[in-house]
């Protein structure tokens, strides 16, 4: 089970919720499975190019992207890329 | 009702309320997070996000951004229009919880030849006839004037007389670059546009056009236009320097009205700034009986008063991106 994280305008798409714990073998089954994942991908099921997912402090991008395993895993952080400037 | 801000974080490029209903819908974009459309119940307190916009895969398009929501007819309750990009039209027929792309512009066959403009290819005006149930306009940007006359099945260009010197070749019969379209609800084959190149009237249901700002409107660019519904014969539009420049021309901040369908303008800058190089976008408009209404880029919003002077109501807001009128129960 991981722990997933949202920036504060997902968490306020999601109800105000600012985190949930899911299951799932991939990052992209964990993602999928939250209440806002139309938000996280395109129609076309891919992530748009300014979302960034850490995978316990690791940028998933590094690990084989939407499959990137779960196995071991303890945080999601979701980080828009323009957070900030 | 909620106080706001509402949609926090999100850019809405359009936002009305549903005369039928009382629904507000809002085109909500996020550079991260994509085009969605809204819809609240409640007066904003809370949203629902529809089904995620899609095209089909073989059109090997996706959706860029929802740009304009257009609540339909009277007799059509649960019927909504969105326009977006990349120059699409959807229609809704359960409220705005699903939107069906119209397949009459997403195949169009001069599609290739429609050009994408500084705001991309961004279908931002939908009008409908309040006669003919079977007619009705878009208006996308560097593609042109569309109009339907079989409800949407087929779709001709509508842009003789309209000018294209962003063109190589202007003499074409599409890549108009169109700003915003209206049509006058009084008189239906009436509409104006406010163009890339010019102001235009037509007074045969876009079967021709006439070219209007020629007679004291100081610069051919803008893109808001607004109208008086109780006479067709006026129309208000605020220019900017060029399609270079996206400022009021010699930081003149004024509106332009015609009320002889635009044989002659008189500015309106009573209440404005003396010198401003203001920018208002093409959704940020707005008019009813009482009034017009508008929004600038630097967060002012402003309302005529019966004396022809400008009451700035709201200050210091982010960049207003659209404005529509309503009447909001207290």
């Amino acid at each position: 089970m991981a722990h997933i994280v949202l920036p504060s305008v997902l968490s306020a798409e999601a109800g105000g919720r600012k985190s949930f714990e899911v299951y799932g073998e991939t990052v992209g089954d964990a993602l999928r499975a939250l209440p806002i994942a139309d938000l996280l991908f395109d129609e076309r099921g891919e992530w748009n190019r300014w979302l960034n997912v850490y995978v316990d402090g690791i940028d998933a991008r590094e690990r084989g992207g939407q499959e990137c395993p779960l196995a071991e895993t303890r945080e999601i952080r979701i980080l828009a890329h323009i957070a900030g400037g | 009702m909620a106080e706001g801000p509402l949609l926090a974080g999100w850019g809405v490029y359009h936002a009305t309320v549903d005369a039928r209903d009382g629904t507000i819908h809002a085109a909500a974009n996020h550079i991260v997070y994509g085009p969605t459309v809204r819809r609240s119940i409640d007066g904003g307190l809370t949203w629902e996000r529809s089904r995620k916009l899609s095209l089909p895969s073989d059109s090997g398009m996706t959706v860029n951004a929802a740009w304009h929501v257009q609540p339909g007819r009277p007799e059509e309750p649960d019927t909504l229009y969105l326009g977006g990009d990349p120059a699409v039209l959807f229609r809704s027929d359960d409220g705005g919880e699903t939107w069906e792309v119209n397949r009459g512009i997403l195949e169009h066959p001069t599609r290739r030849a429609w050009l994408e403009g500084a705001g991309g290819l961004c279908c931002h005006s939908i009008q409908l006839d309040p006669i003919d149930p079977s007619r009705m306009y878009v208006g996308i940007t560097s593609a042109g004037i569309f109009r339907t006359d079989d409800g949407g099945e087929t779709w001709h260009p509508r842009n003789a007389g309209t000018a294209a010197d962003h063109l190589p070749d202007p003499d074409v019969e599409v890549g108009q670059c169109v700003h915003k379209l209206l049509l006058h609800p009084a008189r239906p084959e009436r509409l104006w546009q406010q163009n890339h190149c010019g102001v235009y009237r037509s007074d045969d249901a876009g079967d021709s056009w006439e070219r209007v700002d020629g007679n004291g409107v100081p610069s051919q660019f803008g893109f808001p236009i607004m109208l008086d519904p109780r006479d067709p014969d006026t129309a208000f539009v605020i220019p900017e320097e060029s399609y270079e420049y996206h400022y009021s021309p010699a930081g003149r901040f004024a509106v332009w009205r015609t009320t002889d369908s635009g044989e002659t303008w008189q500015q309106l800058n009573d209440g404005l700034p003396d010198r401003a190089w203001a920018a208002v976008l093409r959704e940020a408009s707005a008019y009813d009986e009482r009034s017009v209404y508008f929004g600038t880029q630097s967060g002012s919003f402003f309302v005529l008063d019966d004396r022809d002077v400008w009451v700035e109501a709201a200050r210091h807001l982010p960049p207003i991106l659209s404005v529509e009128v309503t009447e909001w129960p207290i």
